[in-house]
């Protein structure tokens, strides 16, 4: 059409160019009119000219957008078969769920079977102690949940003992009543609330040495457990919180050697209550700062077997004071922490069979320490093995004044230096060195190597 | 004063106190009532969740792998471990829900 218009304006320009005669003849033959006729011939021709290259511009971008717009149709086409694809696996992935979940999931009763086992070799300096193989323990664990109203959770230990005997013991049985969002009420018998070794860090899965330190353990001051009710929870403070835990129990009882035996039992001796508890706060979520405390009545110990009528010297009961603090750091692959407990038992009168007719005994005072330090290797060096490494170190102290005997059996420093392997989060393989030295003079240091396997499950 | 009712005195008082403690937190925890009805439809309670499971868990043990469990024992482990821990209800709620979401 373009060159259609140009020839027709090519034969109008030899049109008038065909007339020059005219022109020639005189200036009055070319009338204005025509002239501008002209003009305006010239003004429109350009004016075609400029629309019909407007026109091809647009052509060309009406070419450009129906072909932008088949190849945006055929992406959005891949993009809705891939989303039906997508969909097709989340309806097949949410059948296999609910087909592989047991139908406790939905049910208002649910269980779960825990707990912690583990084995491994002991090794002494001590000429009275042999190199021996130790059973270890098999602590299963069982948690019965009703919706999230209540839960009955019980542990028990098995450990078979250097006579070739094996014990059972009940480490906790209690009842746990969700009372609201920041309060749990606990009945029954449940593992000592004071410091957190006891109750958080014994289990050998999650302790990182073999034992525990010098004081925390069976016959220790650490209180092992006590029979009775608990009042724990949570509550929100600032952008942090505070962990608390009240209890009240049948307490603890004095021994046959004037110690503290602080295993729960089930008859309180004395209808007297221990009271206790521990507040934890948390400056941030590395952080945990605790103190706790315990307070208690013990009775004089009386010789069953003796059938003496007695005529007592001194009190025939006394006060147990506890108190303690602990702190944890506890970052990624390190865990720092420190615990500090102390006791006094106030003198009492007692008959043993030491002094079938009775004596006085001293104020009995202990305390006990330990600070520890691990490092997981996870963030060094490239290999999977050395990952899985993780060292640790610990130094502690047991004190007693009060009580020789007691003294010369538990008193001492502990050294342990340790590496442990992680096959899984939750099984350990841990090689160790322990030093225990005497703070009674005459009493002999003793160094041990031990090895440990432990599974938590 | 006989031991006995001293011994009944110390009893009712740390009963009175419990109880009066017991109200202020039931009255304490309307508001988070509340909040948990509407946190069903929270997509970001899985994020809150593996947060207080990294802050919480791995304060005393290593982290367990969410695979470890089925979602009806996460139930139930967590549950113990709020007791254990002094978790509070929402910080449990939602490492359940991110462990489920990771299993």
């Amino acid at each position: 059409m373009k060159n259609l218009l140009l020839g027709s304006s090519m034969m109008f320009i030899a049109t008038l160019g065909a007339t020059p005669s005219m022109a020639q003849i005189g200036e009055g033959l070319v009338s204005e009119g025509q002239i501008s006729e002209n003009l305006a011939s010239q003004q429109l021709l350009a004016r075609i000219i400029s629309l019909e290259e407007e026109l091809a511009s647009l052509r060309t971008a009406v070419q450009q957008s129906t072909q932008n717009a088949a190849i945006a149709r055929e992406k959005a086409d891949i993009a809705v078969a891939t989303v039906t694809k997508v969909e097709t696996k989340i309806v097949k992935v949410e059948k296999k769920a609910k087909s592989a979940t047991y139908s406790g999931s939905e049910s208002d009763a649910k269980w779960h079977l825990a707990g912690y086992a583990d084995v491994g070799f002991v090794g002494s300096n001590n000429a009275s102690g042999n190199d021996s193989f130790v059973t270890g323990k098999f602590n299963p664990g069982f948690h019965f949940q009703y919706k999230d109203l209540l839960m009955f959770e019980s542990e028990l230990e098995f450990v078979t003992n250097s006579d070739g005997e094996t014990t059972t013991e009940l480490e906790y049985s209690q009842i746990n009543l969700f009372l609201n969002d920041y309060a749990t009420l606990v009945v029954g018998k449940f593992l000592s609330p004071i410091g957190q070794f006891q109750e958080r860090l014994h289990p050998s899965w999650i302790n990182k040495i073999q034992g525990a330190p010098a004081g925390f353990g069976h016959d220790g001051l650490q209180p092992t457990s006590d029979t009775g009710i608990q009042l724990r929870g949570s509550l929100p403070v600032g952008e942090t919180r505070l962990a608390y835990t009240l209890m009240m129990g049948n307490g603890p009882r004095l021994t046959s050697e004037s110690a503290v035996d602080t295993e729960g039992t089930g008859r309180d001796d004395n209808s007297n209550k221990s009271f206790g508890g521990r507040l934890g706060y948390f400056p941030t979520p590395n952080i945990e700062i605790g103190g706790s405390f315990l307070t208690a009545k013990v009775n004089s110990y009386m010789d069953p077997a003796a059938g003496l009528p007695f005529v007592p010297t001194g009190p025939t009961d006394s006060r147990y004071k506890l108190w303690g603090v602990d702190g944890a750091y506890t970052k990624g692959a390190i865990a720092a922490r420190f615990e500090y407990l102390n006791s006094t038992r106030a003198s009492l009168f007692t008959v043993t069979d030491d002094e079938p007719l009775g004596e006085i005994v001293p104020t009995l005072d202990m305390e006990a320490w330990y600070g520890q330090i691990s490092y997981r290797l996870s963030n060094v060096g490239g290999s999977d093995f050395i990952k899985r490494l993780e060292p640790v170190i610990r130094y502690g102290q047991f004190r007693i004044n009060g009580q020789d005997e007691l003294a010369e059996e538990n008193a001492q420093n502990r050294f342990n230096i340790g590496l442990n392997y992680w096959l899984s989060p939750t099984i350990v393989t841990k090689a160790g060195l322990e030093w225990r030295n005497s703070i009674v003079a005459g009493v002999d240091s003793e160094t041990r190597y031990q090895f440990q396997v432990s599974y938590g499950f | 004063m006989t031991k006995r009712k001293i011994q009944m005195l110390w009893l009712g008082g740390f009963a009175t106190i419990t109880t009066l403690f017991l109200t202020s937190m039931v009255s304490v925890s309307a508001a988070p009532a509340k909040k948990a009805a509407a946190k069903k439809t929270d997509t970001m309670q899985i994020v809150r969740g593996a947060k207080a499971w990294k802050n919480n868990c791995s304060r005393c043990h290593n982290l367990r792998s969410p695979k470890e469990l089925t979602d009806a024992e996460w139930d139930t482990s967590v549950a113990h471990m709020r007791v254990r821990a002094n978790l509070a209800k929402a910080d449990a709620e939602d490492i359940v829900a991110f462990l489920k979401a990771s299993n």
